[in-house]
C-alpha cells in the first residue's frame, strides 16, 4: 500500500467518497486505480504524501483528546490554517480493469522479405523516443492535438488540433493524418510519430470509428471533420475504447475515389442514399467473393504482435 | 509465399499467373486440389503444383481446427469442389496430421510432358498415403570430390595405426 503514495484530489468519478485521512485507507486496488490515472502528476505525488503522514498521526491522537490545533505548533501557538484534503472520488460499481494491452500498430513489421533485424533496430530507436516523448494510445477516428516545432510560427512553435484520419507507415517512419475543417478550409496534415520536430501529442478523445481509413471525410459534409480547436480534453474511459457507429453523409457524387468499391469495404457511409440501382449492379460486379478464401493473402500478426508487445513493454519499463 | 531467397528469387512476385485471372487461377488450384483430396498423390505441371502446394498445406491446418470452427469449414467448402471429400478430409487427413506442424506434402519432378508440349511435371502427394512409397532420387555422394579426399585420408590413417600397432605389439612383447 506504501508503494503508491500518490493519493491527490483529480479524480473525477462520482460514486463513494474517501478521504485518505480516515483510518486505514482505501483499500489497495483504489490506489492503483487512482495511481493508473496520475501517473504523470509528479508534484502531486510530493504534496500528497507528505499530507498523508500528517492526517494519519492526527488519526492517531485522536482517541485521547483533540490535539488538532496543536500538532504543528511551537509554543501553543496555533498553526497556520491547512486546508484538509480534497475528496479522493472512487467509483466501485466499475470493477477495475486490467490496463489495455496496446500495441502501437507501427511495431507490426509489414510481411516482406526484410531481414527481421532491421525492424529490430528500428523498434529499439523507437522506444529511445517514446522514452522522452510521451506518445498516447489513439487509433483513426480520435482527436488529437500536435504541437510541432516551426521556425516561421509565434514562439516557435504550432500546435495543431483534428481528426486523424488515417495511420500509415512502419517502423520509424509511421505517419498519421489530422484533418480539421479552419475557416470553411479543409486542412490536413500529415505528422510523423517520431520526427524529432513534434514537441508533444495530446490526446483530446479516445474513439475508434468503423472503418480503418477516414479518408472519405474529404467527399463529406464538413461538418463531420470540424473539430473544436480549443476543445477540452474528454476523460479516457478505463476498460473499453469506444466505437462510434455514426454514419457520415457525403457530398453529391462524383467524389474524389469510388467509396462504394468493395475493396475499401467502408462501413461508415450508407450507401443506400447516394448509389442508384445501376451503381449497385457495379458494385456487384466489383466484388471479389473468393479473396476471403485465398488464404495467401492472409497475414496472421497475433503471434508477432504478442512477441513485439512484450519487448517493447520490457524495454519501456527498463 | 516462399519467404527465403534460397527457395526462390522472386523480384517481389509472390504468385504464379495461371489461367484467366485471380478468380480463374483460384478455380484452376481448387480443382487440382480436389483431386489430390480424393487420390492423395497425383501428377500435373509442376507449376501448377508448386502454387496448389501452399493451398494443399494451409487446408489440412484449417482442418485441424475441427470440423466446428465455422471458417474452417467454409474453407473447405470452397477448396473442395466434391462435397463427399470435406467428410474425408476432417475425420481422414486432419488426424493423420494431428502430430505434424506443417510440412505435410511430398513434391517429386518427373520427366517432361511429350504429349501436348515439353512442360516440366511433377507428382504431389500427402505424406502417410496407402501408396507404396514413391522413388526418391538420391545422389550417389561418394563419388564427390570430398568424399574422395576424406576416403582416401580415413584409408591412410588405417594403414597408419596399422602400422603402428603391429609396431607396438612387437615392441611390448618383448
Amino acid at each position: 500500500m506504501t508503494k503508491v503514495p500518490n493519493l491527490s484530489s483529480q479524480t473525477t468519478s462520482l460514486r463513494s467518497i474517501k478521504f485518505d485521512s480516515s483510518g486505514p485507507p482505501c483499500r489497495e486496488e483504489h490506489f492503483t486505480h487512482v495511481y493508473l490515472l496520475l501517473k504523470k502528476r509528479l508534484p502531486f505525488i510530493v504534496m500528497a504524501a507528505s499530507c498523508r503522514k500528517v492526517w494519519e498521526m492526527r488519526g492517531a491522537c485522536r482517541r485521547f483528546f483533540s490535539v488538532s490545533g496543536f500538532l504543528n505548533c511551537k509554543d501553543g501557538q496555533p498553526a497556520k490554517f491547512k486546508p484538509p484534503p480534497k475528496p479522493v472520488i472512487i467509483d466501485e460499481t466499475k470493477p477495475l480493469a486490467a490496463e489495455r494491452r496496446f500495441l502501437s500498430p507501427e511495431f507490426i513489421p509489414p510481411r516482406e522479405r526484410t531481414h527481421p533485424f532491421k525492424f529490430y533496430l528500428e523498434r529499439r530507436d523507437m522506444i529511445q523516443r517514446r522514452k522522452v516523448l510521451n506518445i498516447p494510445e489513439f487509433y483513426v477516428g480520435s482527436i488529437l492535438s500536435v504541437t510541432t516545432a516551426d521556425p516561421y510560427a509565434s514562439g516557435k512553435r504550432s500546435t495543431f488540433v483534428g481528426l486523424c484520419i488515417q495511420r500509415s507507415g512502419k517502423g520509424l517512419g509511421a505517419t498519421f493524418i489530422l484533418r480539421n475543417i479552419i475557416e470553411g478550409q479543409g486542412v490536413e496534415v500529415c505528422f510523423e510519430l517520431y520526427s524529432p520536430l513534434v514537441q508533444e501529442i495530446k490526446l483530446l478523445k479516445l474513439e475508434k470509428r468503423l472503418d480503418d481509413n477516414l479518408m472519405y471525410l474529404r467527399d463529406a459534409l464538413p461538418e463531420y471533420s470540424t473539430v473544436d480547436v480549443n476543445m477540452m480534453p474528454v476523460p479516457i474511459p478505463a476498460d473499453e475504447v469506444p466505437v462510434n457507429k455514426m454514419k457520415v453523409k457525403m457530398k453529391p457524387r462524383p467524389w474524389s475515389k469510388h467509396w462504394e468499391h468493395p475493396k475499401f469495404n467502408i462501413q461508415g457511409i450508407n450507401f443506400d442514399f447516394f448509389l442508384t440501382d445501376e451503381d449497385k449492379k457495379k458494385v456487384e460486379e466489383w466484388s471479389m467473393p473468393w479473396r476471403e478464401f485465398d488464404m495467401m493473402i492472409e497475414y496472421d500478426t497475433s503471434k508477432i504482435e504478442k512477441e513485439i508487445w512484450e519487448e517493447v513493454n520490457a524495454e519501456l519499463k527498463k | 509465399m516462399r519467404l527465403s531467397a534460397a527457395a526462390w528469387i522472386s523480384h517481389g512476385r509472390l504468385r504464379r499467373r495461371l489461367g484467366y485471372g485471380p478468380r480463374s487461377r483460384l478455380d484452376l488450384l481448387r480443382n487440382l486440389l480436389t483431386g489430390l483430396v480424393r487420390h492423395e498423390r497425383i501428377e500435373a505441371p509442376r507449376a501448377r503444383l508448386d502454387e496448389m502446394r501452399f493451398y494443399a498445406e494451409h487446408l489440412i491446418d484449417y482442418a485441424k481446427r475441427g470440423d466446428t470452427d465455422p471458417k474452417a469449414m467454409n474453407m473447405a467448402n470452397f477448396w473442395l469442389t466434391e462435397k463427399d471429400l470435406i467428410h474425408k478430409l476432417f475425420k481422414v487427413l486432419a488426424p493423420r496430421f494431428q502430430a505434424h506442424a506443417g510440412n505435410y506434402t511430398r513434391m517429386l519432378q518427373i520427366p517432361n510432358r511429350t504429349t501436348i508440349d515439353r512442360a516440366k511435371m511433377a507428382v504431389i502427394e500427402y505424406k502417410g498415403n496407402p501408396f507404396p512409397p514413391l522413388p526418391i532420387p538420391r545422389r550417389d555422394s561418394g563419388k564427390t570430390l570430398v568424399n574422395q579426399l576424406l576416403k582416401g585420408y580415413k584409408d591412410d590413417v588405417f594403414r597408419t595405426k596399422g602400422a603402428q600397432l603391429q609396431e607396438g605389439h612387437v615392441g611390448t612383447a618383448v
